[in-house]
């Protein structure tokens, strides 16, 4: 039983992405694209030659940082949707330090990732604050700093760290931008959200400190009853979910973007949420669901240049992943599914016999 | 601080709290059946789109706002089945729907108007003044008549939804489901149809509140136009008690916070506008962070429902 359990939650998400994928195509075809070749260029583009690789490594990693901070919050019962605000708060610190502390090159980019993660960390303890002394809904306040975040970062943007008459902050300098692997686009960040995703998987799961988060998660009565500090370890998943989305904006912004601008990490917040849905709240699945959205995103530019499809035909389907997912999951726990699965399992004994 | 200042605000937050009355009440209706909905922004992002397009196409903003309750009750009925049928945690498919709905809004948008498109606009709904050809500056008048139809129709589904769940049988029944679905089913209520009927509404409501914002409000659509209503409407629900008069307060509270941020970043006093926009979404939190916890909701709320479990 342990195993099928298993087996099933392996192929939910493997038969929503191809159900999201066969719906895409009936979207190309009506669009009057040849959905083969567009299916064929986007494969390409995402993974044609080693240039294009390292551009989906490099696409996925702000993703992997969010989405393990929307992973380490849920599996302590937290809905973190504040992932967006606390990349942006991370980033935001980080480009201060970056530009305005005068230090360069390495001791400038360790103090821009831990300013970074503290940003994050200390934005989110703001929502855990809440949530735990005052009882609030912790998505309507992660909701509402993620656009006090976007709009604070615009201040900065466009008024206090503004260069000249473009509404976007200077780079930060050539020395304390973080070094690309073997000269592709994936830089050293890509390395870092790894290692952090790993970190979080070992902690989770090889902890005891984990094993009470995760208790917490699954069940907050049992857990008071059992003498767990609750509310120590919902403020704690908020500050550490809320770091590892602000070391992902130091991450993002020394690595890829150099400087604030319009539009910078918008969505990533709600991406989160999705992969770590997707991945079923499994640190190392999420990563790979970021991967496979940046595949999505980075094949879909030459998807269109080949075949006129919009790329934005990529994030339908990432969308119907995450429904045909979530309701794919909630449909194999339904008492009908059960049975009908152990009535399959019979038939076939019988047979046997 | 003049009396022109003062009246525009007023008037202004009359306006701007009708889109939020609207997806309030979309969630009144949800949760009081028990279905807490946190994908309100989705439906009203698909809402707004499809109001603006068949605006556009038509020329008639009531069009516009008919089709979008259509597309929100359409897209509701996915989060309907996947939470009512395969009780799907509802949190969680709200998300899905948060995720869903918006792609699929700009990707219409994408593909109707071409990658490199220029601004389109429509004409807004006039208001009731205009029609009557009444042109008057009196703040009361423009108060009470210088509106368009749909802020009557908000307030009126206001009442309305006041009566309905505190003064009827049907409406006292609709709430029994949100409570304890469970009694209410051994009632003879038809459960799995009240919470079906909710959706209907909350969709046909979430499409309307997200329709407003091109047909009265704003003359195009934008990404990202709905700007977190469906979650300051969550707030106001909470903040409302869910009852349908508290709800309302609640509105024209968070309706005055956005309308004050619009007069402040007119007169700017030389402060970066973004901290005025900032005042609607803290002014939420603050509000959250005051009234506190009391747990006052529908009981059921959350809970999924199957009629063969013990």
């Amino acid at each position: 039983m342990k195993n099928s359990n298993k087996l099933v939650s392996f192929l939910v998400p493997v038969i929503s992405i191809l159900l999201a994928f066969i719906i895409g195509c009936v979207i190309m075809a009506v669009l009057g694209a040849n959905p083969f070749v567009a299916l064929q260029s986007l494969w390409i583009g995402a993974f044609g030659s080693l240039r294009n690789v390292g551009t989906t490594l490099a696409r996925s990693t702000p993703l992997i940082f969010t989405g393990l901070c929307a992973c380490f919050a849920y599996r302590c019962g937290v809905f973190n949707l504040g992932g967006e605000g606390q990349f942006l708060m991370g980033s935001i610190v980080c480009c201060y330090i970056a530009t305005r502390s005068g230090i360069e090159g390495l001791p400038a980019i360790l103090l821009c990732l831990i300013g970074g993660a503290v940003a994050g960390g200390l934005w989110a303890l703001v929502a855990g604050l809440l949530k735990v002394y005052r009882g609030q809904n912790e998505m309507i306040i992660t909701i509402m700093l993620n656009y006090v975040a976007t709009l604070f970062m615009g201040v900065v943007y466009t008024n206090w760290l503004r260069e000249g008459s473009v509404p976007q902050t200077e780079s930060v300098p050539d020395a304390t931008k973080l070094s690309r692997l073997f000269g592709l686009r994936a830089t050293t960040a890509f390395v870092i959200a790894i290692v952090a995703g790993l970190l979080v998987y070992y902690f989770l799961f090889y902890t005891s400190k984990g094993f009470q988060l995760r208790a917490v998660g699954l069940n907050m009565t049992a857990a008071q009853f059992n003498g767990f500090a609750v509310k120590r370890y919902i403020l704690m998943s908020f500050i550490v979910s809320g770091a590892i989305a602000g070391l992902g904006g130091s991450a993002e912004l020394l690595g890829t973007q150099f400087r604030l601008i319009n539009g910078f990490g918008a969505g990533y917040g709600f991406d989160g949420v999705a992969m770590a849905l997707i991945g079923q709240l499994h640190p190392l699945a999420t990563i790979l669901v970021a991967i496979f959205f940046a595949a999505l995103r980075v094949g879909s530019t030459t998807m269109q240049a080949a075949t006129g499809v919009p790329t934005s035909v990529s994030d339908i389907i990432q969308a119907l992943v995450i429904v045909f997912t979530v309701a794919g999951l909630a449909m194999v726990k339904l008492p009908q599914f059960k049975a009908f699965l152990v009535r399959l399992t019979d038939k076939k004994k019988k047979e046997a016999v | 601080m003049d009396w022109e200042f003062v009246s525009n605000l007023l008037l202004a937050s009359v306006r701007m709290a009708t889109p939020l009355i609207f997806l309030s009440l979309a969630e009144l209706y949800s949760q009081r059946a028990g279905l807490v909905h946190i994908g309100l922004e989705g439906l009203a992002a698909i809402g707004s789109l499809i109001g603006f397009l068949v605006s556009l196409i038509t020329g008639s903003p009531l069009l516009g706002v008919v089709a979008g309750a259509a597309v929100g009750v359409l897209v509701n009925m996915i989060y309907a089945y996947a939470t009512i049928n395969l009780c799907a945690e509802q949190i969680v498919y709200g998300m899905a729907i948060n995720i869903f709905a918006p792609a699929l809004a700009s990707f219409i948008y994408r593909v109707y108007f071409g990658a490199g498109s220029e601004l389109v606009q429509v004409s807004l709904m006039s208001t009731l003044a205009s029609m009557l050809g009444i042109t008057s500056d009196n703040f009361f008048v423009k108060l009470l008549l210088d509106q368009t139809l749909m802020v009557y129709l908000a307030y009126g589904l206001v009442f309305f939804t006041a009566i309905y769940f505190n003064k009827t049988k049907s409406g006292l029944n609709f709430k029994a489901v949100g409570e304890y679905p469970k009694a209410a089913a051994t009632l003879g209520i038809n459960v799995v149809g009240v919470k079906y009927a909710a959706s209907v509404i909350c969709g046909a409501l979430a499409g309307i509140g997200g329709a407003y914002l091109t047909t009265c409000y704003a003359t195009t659509y934008t990404d990202g136009n709905v700007a977190g209503r469906g979650f300051i409407a969550l707030a106001a629900v909470i903040f409302g008690r869910w009852s349908a008069g508290g709800v309302l307060l609640a509105c024209l509270f968070f309706g005055f916070c956005d309308a004050l941020q619009i007069r402040l970043q007119v007169s700017s006093f030389g402060v970066p506008y973004q901290f005025f926009q900032m005042i609607p979404y803290i002014a939420t939190v603050v509000v959250l962070a005051v009234i506190g916890m009391k747990k006052a909701g529908p009981k059921g709320v959350g809970k999924p429902y199957l009629r063969e479990e013990r």
